[in-house]
Protein backbone atom coordinates (compact mmCIF):
# COMPACT_ATOMS: atom_id res chain seq x y z
CA UNK A 1 0.00 0.00 0.00
CA UNK A 2 2.65 2.42 0.89
CA UNK A 3 4.83 2.18 -2.21
CA UNK A 4 1.65 2.59 -4.23
CA UNK A 5 1.45 5.78 -2.75
CA UNK A 6 4.72 6.97 -3.00
CA UNK A 7 4.32 6.34 -6.40
CA UNK A 8 1.87 8.02 -6.67
CA UNK A 9 3.47 11.35 -5.19
CA UNK A 10 6.03 10.91 -7.22
CA UNK A 11 4.12 11.11 -10.21
CA UNK A 12 2.05 14.28 -9.19
CA UNK A 13 5.55 15.55 -8.15
CA UNK A 14 6.58 15.10 -11.65
CA UNK A 15 3.07 16.18 -13.22
CA UNK A 16 3.19 19.36 -10.61
CA UNK A 17 6.78 20.60 -11.69
CA UNK A 18 5.55 20.62 -15.62
CA UNK A 19 2.66 22.34 -15.07
CA UNK A 20 2.91 25.76 -14.34
CA UNK A 21 -0.03 26.14 -12.10
CA UNK A 22 0.78 25.46 -8.45
CA UNK A 23 -2.47 24.30 -7.60
CA UNK A 24 -2.71 21.33 -6.68
CA UNK A 25 -6.19 20.29 -7.43
CA UNK A 26 -5.36 20.66 -11.08
CA UNK A 27 -3.63 17.47 -11.08
CA UNK A 28 -6.44 15.30 -10.47
CA UNK A 29 -7.76 15.84 -13.77
CA UNK A 30 -4.49 15.39 -15.78
CA UNK A 31 -3.68 12.17 -13.90
CA UNK A 32 -7.19 10.71 -15.41
CA UNK A 33 -5.91 11.21 -19.32
CA UNK A 34 -3.07 10.08 -18.46
CA UNK A 35 -2.77 7.06 -20.39
CA UNK A 36 -0.21 4.82 -18.84
CA UNK A 37 -1.13 5.96 -15.49
CA UNK A 38 -1.80 1.71 -14.35
CA UNK A 39 1.13 0.95 -15.65
CA UNK A 40 3.48 3.03 -13.17
CA UNK A 41 1.72 2.37 -10.15
CA UNK A 42 -0.44 -0.74 -9.74
CA UNK A 43 0.93 -3.84 -12.08
CA UNK A 44 2.27 -5.79 -9.06
CA UNK A 45 0.29 -4.48 -6.35
CA UNK A 46 -2.78 -5.85 -5.01
CA UNK A 47 -3.79 -2.74 -3.21
CA UNK A 48 -4.32 -0.21 -5.73
CA UNK A 49 -3.54 3.25 -5.80
CA UNK A 50 -6.29 5.55 -4.16
CA UNK A 51 -5.23 8.71 -5.80
CA UNK A 52 -5.19 6.89 -9.78
CA UNK A 53 -6.71 3.59 -9.63
CA UNK A 54 -10.26 4.99 -8.20
CA UNK A 55 -9.73 7.62 -11.12
CA UNK A 56 -8.86 4.76 -13.97
CA UNK A 57 -12.39 3.23 -13.20
CA UNK A 58 -13.79 6.62 -13.13
CA UNK A 59 -16.71 5.66 -10.79
CA UNK A 60 -17.62 3.28 -13.27
CA UNK A 61 -18.46 5.98 -16.00
CA UNK A 62 -19.08 2.83 -18.47
CA UNK A 63 -21.32 0.64 -16.72
CA UNK A 64 -25.34 1.65 -15.71
CA UNK A 65 -25.30 4.08 -13.25
CA UNK A 66 -27.80 1.82 -11.36
CA UNK A 67 -28.29 -2.41 -11.51
CA UNK A 68 -31.18 -2.61 -13.24
CA UNK A 69 -32.82 -5.10 -11.13
CA UNK A 70 -32.27 -2.51 -8.63
CA UNK A 71 -34.01 0.26 -11.05
CA UNK A 72 -36.78 -2.55 -11.61
CA UNK A 73 -37.64 -3.52 -8.03
CA UNK A 74 -37.88 0.33 -7.49
CA UNK A 75 -40.30 0.58 -10.07
CA UNK A 76 -42.37 -1.85 -9.19
CA UNK A 77 -42.71 -0.12 -5.40
CA UNK A 78 -43.24 3.57 -6.98
CA UNK A 79 -46.57 1.58 -9.02
CA UNK A 80 -47.54 -0.19 -5.95
CA UNK A 81 -47.38 3.05 -3.76
CA UNK A 82 -48.87 5.09 -6.41
CA UNK A 83 -52.07 2.03 -6.47
CA UNK A 84 -52.55 2.84 -2.52
CA UNK A 85 -52.39 6.36 -2.92
CA UNK A 86 -54.86 6.55 -5.72
CA UNK A 87 -57.32 4.12 -3.13
CA UNK A 88 -56.50 5.79 -0.28
CA UNK A 89 -57.71 8.85 -2.11
CA UNK A 90 -60.98 7.11 -3.32
CA UNK A 91 -61.63 6.26 0.67
CA UNK A 92 -61.34 9.89 1.57
CA UNK A 93 -63.73 10.85 -1.05
CA UNK A 94 -66.51 8.36 0.70
CA UNK A 95 -65.37 9.32 4.56
CA UNK A 96 -65.78 13.32 3.37
CA UNK A 97 -69.47 12.22 2.58
CA UNK A 98 -70.18 10.13 5.21
CA UNK A 99 -68.74 13.33 6.98
CA UNK A 100 -71.40 15.31 5.92
CA UNK A 101 -74.64 13.15 6.07
CA UNK A 102 -73.52 12.59 9.78
CA UNK A 103 -72.93 16.44 10.01
CA UNK A 104 -77.06 16.51 8.70
CA UNK A 105 -77.87 13.71 11.35
CA UNK A 106 -76.24 15.75 14.35
CA UNK A 107 -77.58 19.26 13.16
CA UNK A 108 -81.33 17.48 13.53
CA UNK A 109 -80.23 15.42 17.00
CA UNK A 110 -78.95 19.21 18.43
CA UNK A 111 -82.94 19.85 18.24
CA UNK A 112 -82.68 17.39 21.25
CA UNK A 113 -81.79 20.03 23.11
CA UNK A 114 -84.45 22.72 22.06
CA UNK A 115 -86.94 20.22 23.54
CA UNK A 116 -88.43 19.86 20.09
CA UNK A 117 -90.44 16.62 20.37
CA UNK A 118 -88.26 13.02 20.39
CA UNK A 119 -90.06 11.55 18.06
CA UNK A 120 -90.30 14.55 15.23
CA UNK A 121 -86.31 15.06 16.45
CA UNK A 122 -85.76 11.15 15.28
CA UNK A 123 -87.44 11.40 12.19
CA UNK A 124 -85.16 13.64 10.80
CA UNK A 125 -82.36 11.90 11.99
CA UNK A 126 -82.92 8.53 10.99
CA UNK A 127 -83.63 9.28 7.53
CA UNK A 128 -79.74 9.95 7.19
CA UNK A 129 -79.14 6.45 8.72
CA UNK A 130 -80.20 4.84 4.81
CA UNK A 131 -77.52 7.88 3.28
CA UNK A 132 -74.62 6.37 5.83
CA UNK A 133 -75.35 2.90 5.01
CA UNK A 134 -75.21 3.01 1.90
CA UNK A 135 -71.81 5.10 2.51
CA UNK A 136 -70.41 3.02 4.39
CA UNK A 137 -71.23 -0.24 2.02
CA UNK A 138 -69.19 2.15 -0.83
CA UNK A 139 -66.61 2.14 1.62
CA UNK A 140 -66.48 -1.61 2.20
CA UNK A 141 -66.56 -1.78 -1.87
CA UNK A 142 -63.33 0.38 -2.54
CA UNK A 143 -61.67 -1.22 0.57
CA UNK A 144 -62.68 -4.85 -0.73
CA UNK A 145 -59.92 -4.28 -3.45
CA UNK A 146 -57.12 -4.56 -1.33
CA UNK A 147 -58.06 -7.60 0.57
CA UNK A 148 -56.90 -7.53 4.51
CA UNK A 149 -55.76 -4.16 4.19
CA UNK A 150 -58.73 -2.63 6.06
CA UNK A 151 -56.03 -1.29 9.22
CA UNK A 152 -53.82 -0.35 6.62
CA UNK A 153 -56.41 2.53 5.58
CA UNK A 154 -58.31 2.65 8.79
CA UNK A 155 -57.09 5.55 9.97
CA UNK A 156 -58.83 7.63 7.30
CA UNK A 157 -62.26 6.46 8.34
CA UNK A 158 -61.66 5.93 12.63
CA UNK A 159 -62.83 9.70 14.21
CA UNK A 160 -65.93 9.97 11.35
CA UNK A 161 -67.17 6.21 12.27
CA UNK A 162 -66.92 7.26 16.22
CA UNK A 163 -68.81 10.11 15.60
CA UNK A 164 -71.55 7.68 13.65
CA UNK A 165 -71.82 5.40 16.26
CA UNK A 166 -72.06 8.31 18.93
CA UNK A 167 -74.80 9.78 17.29
CA UNK A 168 -76.63 6.38 16.72
CA UNK A 169 -76.23 5.11 20.29
CA UNK A 170 -77.79 8.45 21.24
CA UNK A 171 -80.76 7.61 19.46
CA UNK A 172 -81.07 4.22 20.04
CA UNK A 173 -81.26 5.48 23.75
CA UNK A 174 -83.71 8.13 22.99
CA UNK A 175 -85.89 5.95 21.30
CA UNK A 176 -85.32 2.82 23.82
CA UNK A 177 -83.71 3.57 26.89
CA UNK A 178 -81.16 1.14 26.49
CA UNK A 179 -77.54 1.11 24.84
CA UNK A 180 -77.29 0.03 21.11
CA UNK A 181 -74.48 -2.91 20.93
CA UNK A 182 -71.94 -3.51 18.63
CA UNK A 183 -73.69 -5.92 16.71
CA UNK A 184 -77.12 -3.73 16.47
CA UNK A 185 -74.73 -0.69 15.50
CA UNK A 186 -72.72 -2.88 12.67
CA UNK A 187 -76.70 -4.07 11.45
CA UNK A 188 -77.84 -0.24 11.39
CA UNK A 189 -74.80 1.02 9.01
CA UNK A 190 -75.18 -2.30 6.87
CA UNK A 191 -72.18 -3.78 8.48
CA UNK A 192 -73.03 -7.05 9.68
CA UNK A 193 -72.13 -9.59 7.03
CA UNK A 194 -69.86 -7.90 5.64
CA UNK A 195 -65.51 -8.42 5.52
CA UNK A 196 -65.97 -4.58 6.32
CA UNK A 197 -66.27 -4.67 9.77
CA UNK A 198 -67.37 -1.94 12.68
CA UNK A 199 -64.37 -1.94 14.81
CA UNK A 200 -64.97 -2.77 18.55
CA UNK A 201 -62.95 0.28 19.86
CA UNK A 202 -64.09 2.76 17.27
CA UNK A 203 -67.76 1.86 18.61
CA UNK A 204 -66.53 1.61 22.38
CA UNK A 205 -65.41 5.11 22.15
CA UNK A 206 -68.44 6.26 20.14
CA UNK A 207 -70.59 5.14 23.02
CA UNK A 208 -68.08 7.50 25.18
CA UNK A 209 -69.08 10.29 23.16
CA UNK A 210 -72.50 9.72 23.37
CA UNK A 211 -72.06 9.73 27.34
CA UNK A 212 -70.84 13.00 26.87
CA UNK A 213 -73.92 14.30 25.58
CA UNK A 214 -75.63 13.01 28.53
CA UNK A 215 -75.06 15.49 31.01
CA UNK A 216 -76.11 18.54 28.75
CA UNK A 217 -79.31 16.94 27.75
CA UNK A 218 -80.50 16.64 31.53
CA UNK A 219 -79.79 19.46 32.36
CA UNK A 220 -82.28 21.33 29.61
CA UNK A 221 -84.33 18.46 29.80
CA UNK A 222 -84.96 19.55 33.69
CA UNK A 223 -85.24 23.06 32.45
CA UNK A 224 -88.09 22.28 30.05
CA UNK A 225 -89.56 20.79 33.25
CA UNK A 226 -88.93 16.86 32.85
CA UNK A 227 -88.02 16.17 36.30
CA UNK A 228 -88.16 12.49 35.60
CA UNK A 229 -85.46 12.71 33.22
CA UNK A 230 -82.63 12.74 35.74
CA UNK A 231 -83.43 9.26 37.35
CA UNK A 232 -83.49 7.75 33.96
CA UNK A 233 -80.05 8.88 32.32
CA UNK A 234 -78.23 8.37 35.87
CA UNK A 235 -79.31 4.85 35.81
CA UNK A 236 -78.37 4.15 32.17
CA UNK A 237 -74.90 6.13 33.05
CA UNK A 238 -74.57 4.06 35.91
CA UNK A 239 -74.81 1.05 34.39
CA UNK A 240 -72.62 1.83 31.03
CA UNK A 241 -69.90 2.88 33.92
CA UNK A 242 -70.09 -0.33 35.38
CA UNK A 243 -70.07 -2.16 32.03
CA UNK A 244 -67.27 -0.32 31.02
CA UNK A 245 -65.41 -1.00 34.43
CA UNK A 246 -65.75 -4.65 33.55
CA UNK A 247 -63.17 -3.53 30.13
CA UNK A 248 -58.87 -3.92 30.87
CA UNK A 249 -58.20 -0.54 28.92
CA UNK A 250 -54.62 0.36 27.98
CA UNK A 251 -53.64 4.04 28.70
CA UNK A 252 -54.54 4.64 25.43
CA UNK A 253 -57.21 7.23 23.34
CA UNK A 254 -60.02 4.65 24.60
CA UNK A 255 -59.33 4.77 27.98
CA UNK A 256 -59.00 8.61 27.93
CA UNK A 257 -62.85 8.53 26.61
CA UNK A 258 -63.77 6.03 29.67
CA UNK A 259 -62.14 8.42 32.13
CA UNK A 260 -64.46 11.40 30.52
CA UNK A 261 -67.13 9.06 31.40
CA UNK A 262 -66.94 9.39 35.03
CA UNK A 263 -67.01 13.46 34.60
CA UNK A 264 -70.16 12.56 33.09
CA UNK A 265 -71.52 10.37 35.71
CA UNK A 266 -70.52 12.70 38.31
CA UNK A 267 -72.46 15.83 36.43
CA UNK A 268 -76.04 13.63 35.90
CA UNK A 269 -75.57 12.88 39.68
CA UNK A 270 -75.10 16.25 40.36
CA UNK A 271 -78.40 17.35 38.58
CA UNK A 272 -80.11 14.35 39.81
CA UNK A 273 -79.72 15.38 43.30
CA UNK A 274 -80.76 19.10 42.43
CA UNK A 275 -83.82 18.02 41.29
CA UNK A 276 -84.47 15.19 44.41
CA UNK A 277 -83.93 17.45 46.91
CA UNK A 278 -86.33 20.11 45.97
CA UNK A 279 -88.84 17.23 45.63
CA UNK A 280 -89.24 18.48 42.10
CA UNK A 281 -89.23 14.49 40.94
CA UNK A 282 -92.71 12.96 40.61
CA UNK A 283 -92.29 9.78 39.82
CA UNK A 284 -89.71 6.70 41.07
CA UNK A 285 -88.13 7.21 44.65
CA UNK A 286 -89.26 10.72 45.09
CA UNK A 287 -88.88 12.31 48.36
CA UNK A 288 -91.29 15.33 48.35
CA UNK A 289 -94.92 15.72 47.33
CA UNK A 290 -95.78 17.28 43.61
CA UNK A 291 -94.91 20.56 43.05
CA UNK A 292 -91.73 22.80 44.38
CA UNK A 293 -91.70 22.74 48.31
CA UNK A 294 -89.00 24.77 49.80
CA UNK A 295 -87.11 22.87 52.21
CA UNK B 1 -84.33 -0.02 30.96
CA UNK B 2 -80.79 -1.47 30.14
CA UNK B 3 -81.29 -5.06 30.54
CA UNK B 4 -78.40 -5.49 33.01
CA UNK B 5 -77.48 -8.85 32.17
CA UNK B 6 -77.35 -8.38 28.73
CA UNK B 7 -75.25 -5.17 29.02
CA UNK B 8 -72.86 -7.43 31.36
CA UNK B 9 -72.87 -10.44 28.47
CA UNK B 10 -72.20 -8.06 25.93
CA UNK B 11 -69.22 -6.40 27.86
CA UNK B 12 -67.79 -9.39 29.06
CA UNK B 13 -67.99 -10.74 25.52
CA UNK B 14 -65.88 -7.12 24.59
CA UNK B 15 -63.03 -7.53 27.40
CA UNK B 16 -62.35 -10.77 26.20
CA UNK B 17 -61.68 -9.42 22.83
CA UNK B 18 -59.53 -6.82 24.08
CA UNK B 19 -57.90 -8.81 25.81
CA UNK B 20 -56.95 -10.83 23.80
CA UNK B 21 -56.16 -8.35 21.67
CA UNK B 22 -54.22 -6.59 23.74
CA UNK B 23 -52.14 -9.88 24.80
CA UNK B 24 -51.66 -10.90 21.27
CA UNK B 25 -49.77 -7.02 21.50
CA UNK B 26 -47.69 -7.76 24.01
CA UNK B 27 -46.32 -10.85 22.45
CA UNK B 28 -45.55 -9.13 19.32
CA UNK B 29 -43.38 -5.96 21.02
CA UNK B 30 -41.79 -8.62 23.16
CA UNK B 31 -40.69 -10.73 19.62
CA UNK B 32 -39.86 -7.42 17.34
CA UNK B 33 -37.41 -6.46 20.78
CA UNK B 34 -35.71 -9.47 20.57
CA UNK B 35 -35.32 -9.20 16.49
CA UNK B 36 -33.87 -5.73 16.87
CA UNK B 37 -31.70 -6.47 19.40
CA UNK B 38 -30.56 -9.05 17.33
CA UNK B 39 -30.23 -7.71 14.06
CA UNK B 40 -28.34 -5.19 15.45
CA UNK B 41 -25.65 -8.07 16.70
CA UNK B 42 -25.59 -9.01 13.41
CA UNK B 43 -24.64 -5.62 12.01
CA UNK B 44 -22.15 -5.51 14.69
CA UNK B 45 -21.10 -8.23 14.08
CA UNK B 46 -20.48 -7.39 10.44
CA UNK B 47 -18.74 -4.07 10.75
CA UNK B 48 -16.09 -6.31 11.93
CA UNK B 49 -15.26 -7.26 8.39
CA UNK B 50 -12.15 -6.26 6.93
CA UNK B 51 -10.04 -7.77 3.74
CA UNK B 52 -8.36 -9.85 6.39
CA UNK B 53 -11.48 -11.61 8.03
CA UNK B 54 -14.09 -11.03 5.28
CA UNK B 55 -14.99 -15.27 5.37
CA UNK B 56 -15.24 -15.49 8.82
CA UNK B 57 -17.00 -12.38 9.54
CA UNK B 58 -19.67 -13.13 6.60
CA UNK B 59 -20.10 -16.79 8.08
CA UNK B 60 -20.42 -15.77 10.98
CA UNK B 61 -23.17 -13.24 10.36
CA UNK B 62 -24.98 -15.39 8.00
CA UNK B 63 -25.80 -17.99 10.90
CA UNK B 64 -26.64 -15.37 12.84
CA UNK B 65 -29.33 -13.98 10.63
CA UNK B 66 -30.64 -17.37 10.23
CA UNK B 67 -30.73 -17.42 13.97
CA UNK B 68 -32.96 -14.39 14.30
CA UNK B 69 -35.43 -15.32 11.52
CA UNK B 70 -35.93 -19.14 12.85
CA UNK B 71 -35.77 -18.04 16.70
CA UNK B 72 -37.46 -14.51 16.71
CA UNK B 73 -39.03 -13.41 13.59
CA UNK B 74 -40.96 -16.81 13.99
CA UNK B 75 -42.35 -16.11 16.35
CA UNK B 76 -44.30 -12.76 14.62
CA UNK B 77 -45.72 -15.50 11.81
CA UNK B 78 -47.86 -17.14 14.68
CA UNK B 79 -49.11 -13.36 15.90
CA UNK B 80 -50.36 -12.35 12.64
CA UNK B 81 -52.72 -13.87 10.83
CA UNK B 82 -55.26 -12.15 8.65
CA UNK B 83 -55.89 -8.45 9.46
CA UNK B 84 -53.41 -8.64 12.56
CA UNK B 85 -50.76 -7.78 10.45
CA UNK B 86 -51.83 -4.56 9.15
CA UNK B 87 -53.76 -3.82 12.59
CA UNK B 88 -50.72 -4.46 15.10
CA UNK B 89 -47.99 -3.19 12.64
CA UNK B 90 -46.70 -0.63 15.32
CA UNK B 91 -46.48 -3.07 17.50
CA UNK B 92 -43.78 -5.15 15.45
CA UNK B 93 -42.52 -2.77 12.40
CA UNK B 94 -39.41 -1.38 14.27
CA UNK B 95 -38.40 -5.16 14.50
CA UNK B 96 -38.43 -5.92 11.16
CA UNK B 97 -36.91 -2.53 10.07
CA UNK B 98 -34.04 -3.48 11.93
CA UNK B 99 -33.84 -7.20 10.73
CA UNK B 100 -34.50 -5.59 6.92
CA UNK B 101 -31.29 -3.62 8.58
CA UNK B 102 -29.32 -6.22 9.07
CA UNK B 103 -29.83 -8.22 6.20
CA UNK B 104 -29.81 -5.76 3.07
CA UNK B 105 -26.23 -5.15 5.15
CA UNK B 106 -25.01 -8.48 4.98
CA UNK B 107 -25.87 -8.90 1.42
CA UNK B 108 -24.19 -5.82 0.34
CA UNK B 109 -20.84 -7.17 2.09
CA UNK B 110 -21.07 -10.29 0.62
CA UNK B 111 -21.95 -9.50 -3.04
CA UNK B 112 -22.05 -5.89 -3.18
CA UNK B 113 -26.06 -5.72 -4.16
CA UNK B 114 -29.12 -5.17 -2.59
CA UNK B 115 -31.29 -7.88 -1.05
CA UNK B 116 -34.96 -7.11 -2.77
CA UNK B 117 -37.80 -6.72 -0.69
CA UNK B 118 -39.54 -10.20 -2.80
CA UNK B 119 -35.75 -12.40 -1.43
CA UNK B 120 -36.11 -11.38 1.68
CA UNK B 121 -39.81 -12.60 1.38
CA UNK B 122 -38.60 -15.58 -0.09
CA UNK B 123 -36.21 -16.71 3.06
CA UNK B 124 -39.32 -16.22 5.12
CA UNK B 125 -41.33 -18.54 3.44
CA UNK B 126 -40.05 -21.34 5.33
CA UNK B 127 -40.95 -19.76 8.76
CA UNK B 128 -44.44 -20.99 8.54
CA UNK B 129 -46.00 -24.29 8.29
CA UNK B 130 -48.58 -24.16 4.80
CA UNK B 131 -51.67 -23.90 6.58
CA UNK B 132 -50.74 -20.95 8.13
CA UNK B 133 -50.27 -17.25 6.33
CA UNK B 134 -46.61 -16.49 5.84
CA UNK B 135 -44.93 -13.66 7.16
CA UNK B 136 -44.40 -11.16 4.44
CA UNK B 137 -42.34 -7.88 5.13
CA UNK B 138 -44.63 -5.33 3.43
CA UNK B 139 -42.96 -2.55 1.34
CA UNK B 140 -43.26 0.48 3.64
CA UNK B 141 -41.39 -1.65 6.82
CA UNK B 142 -38.55 -2.66 3.78
CA UNK B 143 -37.80 0.92 2.34
CA UNK B 144 -37.67 2.01 6.24
CA UNK B 145 -35.65 -0.19 6.77
CA UNK B 146 -33.50 0.54 3.78
CA UNK B 147 -33.44 4.25 5.18
CA UNK B 148 -31.61 3.46 8.27
CA UNK B 149 -29.19 1.07 6.16
CA UNK B 150 -27.41 3.62 4.45
CA UNK B 151 -26.22 4.77 7.61
CA UNK B 152 -24.39 1.77 8.24
CA UNK B 153 -23.23 1.76 5.14
CA UNK B 154 -21.67 5.32 5.61
CA UNK B 155 -20.09 3.96 8.92
CA UNK B 156 -18.41 1.32 6.52
CA UNK B 157 -17.06 3.10 4.10
CA UNK B 158 -15.50 5.51 6.68
CA UNK B 159 -13.96 2.66 8.29
CA UNK B 160 -13.02 1.16 4.70
CA UNK B 161 -10.90 4.63 3.98
CA UNK B 162 -9.29 4.19 7.32
CA UNK B 163 -8.10 0.84 6.19
CA UNK B 164 -7.08 2.01 2.92
CA UNK B 165 -9.75 0.53 0.66
CA UNK B 166 -10.69 3.81 -0.82
CA UNK B 167 -11.95 1.59 -3.84
CA UNK B 168 -14.47 -0.41 -1.58
CA UNK B 169 -15.45 2.81 -0.05
CA UNK B 170 -16.59 4.88 -3.44
CA UNK B 171 -18.31 1.60 -4.56
CA UNK B 172 -20.63 1.79 -1.27
CA UNK B 173 -20.48 5.53 -1.50
CA UNK B 174 -22.52 4.78 -5.69
CA UNK B 175 -24.56 2.49 -4.28
CA UNK B 176 -25.87 4.44 -1.31
CA UNK B 177 -26.39 7.44 -4.00
CA UNK B 178 -28.44 5.45 -5.94
CA UNK B 179 -31.05 4.15 -3.13
CA UNK B 180 -30.98 8.21 -2.14
CA UNK B 181 -32.14 8.75 -5.89
CA UNK B 182 -35.01 6.28 -5.97
CA UNK B 183 -36.17 6.91 -2.42
CA UNK B 184 -36.59 10.60 -3.15
CA UNK B 185 -39.62 9.42 -5.46
CA UNK B 186 -41.18 7.26 -3.53
CA UNK B 187 -40.78 9.04 -0.16
CA UNK B 188 -43.88 11.78 -1.03
CA UNK B 189 -46.03 8.31 -2.06
CA UNK B 190 -45.94 6.39 1.57
CA UNK B 191 -48.58 6.06 3.85
CA UNK B 192 -47.24 7.67 7.12
CA UNK B 193 -44.35 9.81 5.37
CA UNK B 194 -42.87 11.79 8.39
CA UNK B 195 -40.87 9.00 9.40
CA UNK B 196 -39.34 8.14 6.21
CA UNK B 197 -38.89 12.32 4.91
CA UNK B 198 -36.73 12.60 8.82
CA UNK B 199 -34.80 9.55 7.47
CA UNK B 200 -34.18 11.12 4.12
CA UNK B 201 -32.46 13.96 5.78
CA UNK B 202 -30.33 11.65 7.28
CA UNK B 203 -29.35 9.70 4.38
CA UNK B 204 -28.33 12.74 2.05
CA UNK B 205 -26.15 13.48 5.44
CA UNK B 206 -24.96 10.30 4.72
CA UNK B 207 -24.29 10.57 1.53
CA UNK B 208 -22.53 13.72 1.89
CA UNK B 209 -20.34 12.13 4.66
CA UNK B 210 -19.03 9.62 2.30
CA UNK B 211 -18.51 11.50 -0.43
CA UNK B 212 -16.29 14.10 1.74
CA UNK B 213 -14.32 11.18 2.74
CA UNK B 214 -13.66 10.18 -0.60
CA UNK B 215 -12.75 13.45 -1.50
CA UNK B 216 -10.60 14.30 1.54
CA UNK B 217 -8.55 10.87 0.71
CA UNK B 218 -7.81 12.21 -3.15
CA UNK B 219 -6.99 15.48 -2.57
CA UNK B 220 -4.80 15.26 0.63
CA UNK B 221 -3.64 11.56 0.09
CA UNK B 222 -0.28 12.84 -1.59
CA UNK B 223 0.18 14.79 1.14
CA UNK B 224 -0.47 12.53 3.82
CA UNK B 225 2.86 10.91 2.71
CA UNK B 226 4.98 13.86 4.40
CA UNK B 227 2.68 13.35 7.38
CA UNK B 228 4.48 10.16 8.55
CA UNK B 229 2.43 8.86 11.69
CA UNK B 230 0.39 11.96 11.23
CA UNK B 231 -2.04 12.64 14.25
CA UNK B 232 -4.58 14.63 12.22
CA UNK B 233 -7.43 12.53 12.14
CA UNK B 234 -8.64 12.54 9.12
CA UNK B 235 -5.50 11.23 7.91
CA UNK B 236 -5.93 7.68 7.12
CA UNK B 237 -2.20 7.51 8.18
CA UNK B 238 -3.38 8.85 11.71
CA UNK B 239 -0.60 6.57 13.96
CA UNK B 240 1.48 5.32 11.29
CA UNK B 241 4.84 5.31 12.33
CA UNK B 242 7.88 6.16 10.18
CA UNK B 243 9.69 2.48 9.67
CA UNK B 244 6.26 1.27 8.04
CA UNK B 245 6.49 3.48 4.94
Amino acid sequence: MKSALRNAYYFTLSRYSLNPNPSLLHIVPFISTFPSLPSVLSRNHPFRSPLCATLMTGGDSDSPQTSPSLEKQFEKFRVQLEDSGSLRERIRAVVLEIESATRLMQASLLLVHQSKPIPEVLQKANSQINVLKDLYNKLAEVVRECPGQYYRYHGDWRSETQMVVSLLAFMHWLETGNLLMHTEAEEKLGLNNSDFALDLEDYLVGVCFMSNEMPRYVVNQVTAGDYDCPRKVLKFLTDLHAAFRMLNLRNDFLRKKFDSMKYDLRRVEEVYYDVKIRGLATTGDSVGDQGAQKI
Amino acid sequence: MSTHSSLKDAFSSYADHLNALNEKRERIVKASRDVTMNSKKVIFQVHRISKANREEVLEKAEKDLAAVRDQHISRLVKELQGTDFWKLRRAYSPGVQEYVEAATFFKFCQTGTLLNLDEINASLLSLSDPSLEPLQINLLDYLLGLADLTGELMRLAIGRISDGEVEYSERICQFVRDIYRELTLLVPLMDDGSDMKTKMDTMLQSVVKIENACFSVRVRGSEYIPLLGSSDPSSFLVGVSDAEL
